[in-house]
């Protein structure tokens, strides 16, 4: 049995024991099992790994903690209530259209940002309570909401697992848009017809304007919506404008959370954003232990390990590694499936002759955005689950069904990447 | 009576402390990778200039670098060989360091970059659980060099947009290539700080009117371009050339330069200078996603069981074997192509020639240590 094998048994075993067993949190348990993992792999305690893979989310962390800034300002100030119920009033009486509407905003801040945690923050906070409000129940509701962050993610203009794959074999980010909305269009519109629409058949327009605060939005008026308006407006402008300066999400998110203080109703700020700093902060330490446990993956061989051991199978089984491994990676990373898994999957496949680079790269890609179901990390789910007021476990029973059409519509794309090249004109 | 401290107080404080200690424990740790490891300049340099004497912006910044002058006396041609370009690359930085320690020109002028991009050595990067620094025998001792990053430092240029947008062409990268020194070329002088190193190169190559430019990389061994000279459609004739020259030495292959993938030295340096842009990869496993342990080891002698692996099972572009392939070997390659782009250019300002340069086997045989200066 190869060393880093035993290492990665080590880490596996000391991080579920620590998780499961000893009930330790889920941050505090990844660094034991890197550190389990050092010490079997005759690295002592290597403290400069330990601290340097804890920066490998650092822009991440940021853009999360500033999301949820900007979340509690526009609960605070009244502006989420506000968009229900102009939502809500508007579009009951197409429930069909109303949800797939619904899904395109969330999917949308994915859609420009690349991140699926940027589109739960926003969007998807904004939307999880019109889904509760026309009775979808708060589990498929929290499943609808992470389901669409990861289409957004995954959905063009930006995907950046797709860039990280493009970029480690020197294919340019050229010709992705027509394969990756094939994938996700198909797979938004299934998984929020499925989860929602038997809810929403018959809704009662009385019934819904009771549970509605419609006050709020008579006193304050359109000025409510300007930190959302700024939002989207800066961030679209940073990206579809090349010498617009580059703000970057945390700042964008910021300057919006900032107008949003004068927006609407008064509330205590330093209050509201330390409570919701309290919520972020073990999700942020568990993306620290995540990049601390990779880190140490990659030391002691057992990064490797995985990737050969995956490679040793043959061709089937790089597909069937493909819509397993890779969405399985990102219980640790989806960036971090793209780049270790990504890259040596597309050269085998684009070896084997018979594919469509591009179309193998956007599904390859695809597969790692669903990687952010993946609990522990779970970027989206866990996110979408705090939304909407539930422990994961119960929005993760409703997202099986739409993950397994998502992976069916990819290995379809993937078998027959030649017919569909047309789409990466 | 005796006052108790209140449980947390105590816990906090405990952690508070620890916190310092592990603070000031990891700061001598990471200060390290600001040292700058020696060169020993040899008989051949002539002059050692900075390149912001080409662009006086990164005067005083961590982009600044050594150009190394090797001027023979003798009217030629000149060449530009960047090392360094990306840190964790090392038969780049070795191959530049040993042109610098060991090369002495007989005709025209060899310019010699060994930190291309100087920022990008002070640094790892998360993740990739490199060594700080690797070892080399020699035959005075041992001695040290950094690993370093493939980008710039994030304390020096930070932070990243989710989409790197290269400034000349509009195409779009990860936002991991923003601090990318070879997808930042041309370069632009009111830029990101690498956008500014990019600039400056550039500039260096216009004012000085270099004739032939070698960017010198290395490639993870699964990459699609390995072992390969990719050249600009200027430089094409000359890589088929030494092509011809080398190939009994070596498996190496010629790539042209893709027109649609921008920021790269080959495409751009060939499209915005006269120079004629040449870049050239070797395989080097501890860059790549298969290797197992990772250490100083890796780096040097190649040897590395899951490449040995990974190649039988066809998953690789380049033949790995067993005893792995070493730094000297990537190194001979670097210098047996640099040494025969100079023999087989002929361009109007004359003839460049590099001298005695040990041969692909000596390199091979005795090591690339062999080859670096006696410090006293």
């Amino acid at each position: 049995m190869d060393i880093e094998l035993i290492c990665l048994l080590a880490m596996l075993g000391s991080f579920l024991l620590a998780n499961l067993l000893l009930k330790l949190p889920v941050s505090i348990s990844m660094v034991i099992g890197a550190v389990a993992g050092a010490l079997v792999g005759g690295e002592g305690i290597p403290l400069r790994h330990l601290f340097e893979g804890t920066f490998t989310y650092v822009d991440t962390m940021l853009i999360i903690s500033s999301a949820m800034l900007f979340m509690t300002v526009i609960q605070e100030s009244g502006a989420l209530e506000a968009l229900n119920a102009t939502i809500v009033t508007k579009l009951y009486r197409h429930p069909a259209l109303m949800l797939m509407m619904l899904m395109l905003v969330i999917m949308f801040p994915g859609m420009i940002t690349g991140s699926s945690t940027a589109a739960v923050l926003s969007a998807g906070a904004l939307v999880a309570p019109v889904l509760l409000l026309i009775g979808i129940p708060r589990a498929k509701a929290g499943a609808i909401v992470a389901i669409g962050s990861i289409m957004g993610m995954a959905a063009p203009p930006i995907n950046i697992p797709a860039m990280l794959i493009g970029g480690g074999v020197d294919m340019p980010y050229i010709g992705f848009d027509g394969p990756l909305l094939l994938l996700t269009l198909p797979c938004a519109v299934i998984s929020v017809l499925l989860l929602g629409l038997r809810h929403c058949r018959n809704l009662d327009a009385d019934k819904l304007a009771e549970s509605l605060d419609l006050e709020v939005g008579k006193k304050y008026g359109f000025r409510l919506y300007i930190p959302i308006i700024v939002l989207f407006v800066l961030l679209v402008l940073s990206k579809a404008f090349l010498h617009f300066p580059q703000l970057g999400t945390c700042l964008i998110f910021l300057i919006s959370a900032f107008i949003g203080l004068f927006t609407g109703r008064k509330f205590n700020f330093w209050d509201k954003a330390l409570k919701a700093m309290d919520t972020t902060i073990p999700v942020l330490a568990k993306l620290m232990g995540v990049g601390m446990f990779i880190q140490i993956m990659t030391l002691v061989g057992a990064r490797g390990w995985i990737v050969v051991s995956c490679l040793s199978l043959g061709i089937t089984a790089v597909y069937i590694a493909s819509l397993t491994i890779m969405p399985a990676f990102g219980a640790i990373s989806s960036y971090g499936a793209a780049s270790v898994l990504g890259v040596p999957f597309l050269l085998v496949l684009i070896q084997a002759g018979g594919h469509n680079d591009i179309m193998v790269a956007s599904c390859l890609s695809f597969l790692c955005c669903l990687g952010d179901l993946m609990p522990p990390t779970a970027l989206a789910g866990n996110y979408a689950a705090q939304i909407v007021q539930l422990k994961y476990k119960f929005v993760l029973k409703y997202c099986v069904v739409p993950f397994l059409i998502c992976i069916a519509i990819a290995l379809a794309v993937l078998l027959n990447s030649s017919f569909f090249s047309f789409l990466t004109v | 009576m005796k006052r108790k401290i209140p449980f947390h107080i105590m816990t906090a404080s405990i952690l508070c402390i620890l916190v310092i200690v592990l603070v000031v424990v990891l700061t001598m740790i990471f200060s390290q990778a600001r040292e700058a490891e020696p060169i020993y300049p040899g008989k051949g340099v002539t002059d050692v200039r900075m390149l912001s004497d080409w662009f006086p912006k990164l005067k005083g910044t961590n982009g600044d670098t050594e150009v190394y002058i090797l001027d023979s006396g003798v009217k030629g041609s000149s060449m530009l060989v960047l090392g360094g370009t990306h840190p964790n690359e090392p038969a780049g930085v070795m191959t530049a360091i040993m042109l610098i320690e060991y090369c002495q020109p007989e005709s025209g002028v060899l310019f010699v970059i060994p930190r291309a991009n100087n920022s990008a050595f002070t640094c790892t990067d998360p993740q990739e659980a490199a060594p700080m620094k690797y070892y080399i025998d020699t035959d005075n001792g041992t001695r040290w060099f950094r690993f370093g990053s493939r980008a710039t430092n994030p304390t020096d240029q930070w932070p990243d947009s989710e989409v790197y947008v290269h400034a000349s062409s509009g195409q779009q990268l990860s936002g991991s290539e923003t601090r990318n020194l070879n997808r930042a070329y041309p370069g632009r002088e009111d830029g990101n700080f690498t956008e500014k190193i990019a600039f400056g190169l550039t500039e260096l190559i216009k004012r000085e009117n270099i004739q032939i430019t070698v960017d010198l990389h290395e490639a993870s061994p699964e990459y699609t371009t390995v072992n390969a000279i990719v050249a600009h459609e200027k430089a094409l004739d000359l890589a088929n050339l030494t092509l011809w020259m080398v190939e009994d030495s070596m498996k190496i292959t010629v790539e042209a330069s893709p027109t649609n993938l921008h920021g790269l030295s080959h495409r751009e340096l060939g499209d915005s200078t006269n120079t004629l842009a040449l870049l050239m990869e070797t395989a080097n496993a501890s860059q790549g996603r298969l290797h197992g342990r990772m250490d100083s080891d890796l780096v040097v002698t190649g040897k590395d069981k899951f490449y040995t692996r990974a190649y039988g099972y066809g998953a690789l572009n380049v033949d790995y074997p067993a005893d792995g392939i070493s730094l000297s070997e990537r190194c001979a390659r670097h210098i047996t192509c640099v040494k025969e782009f100079c023999s087989m250019y002929e361009g109007e300002a004359g003839l460049i020639s590099l001298g005695n340069l040990p041969s692909y086997d000596e390199i091979i045989d005795q090591g690339i240590g062999h080859f670096l200066k006696d410090p006293q």
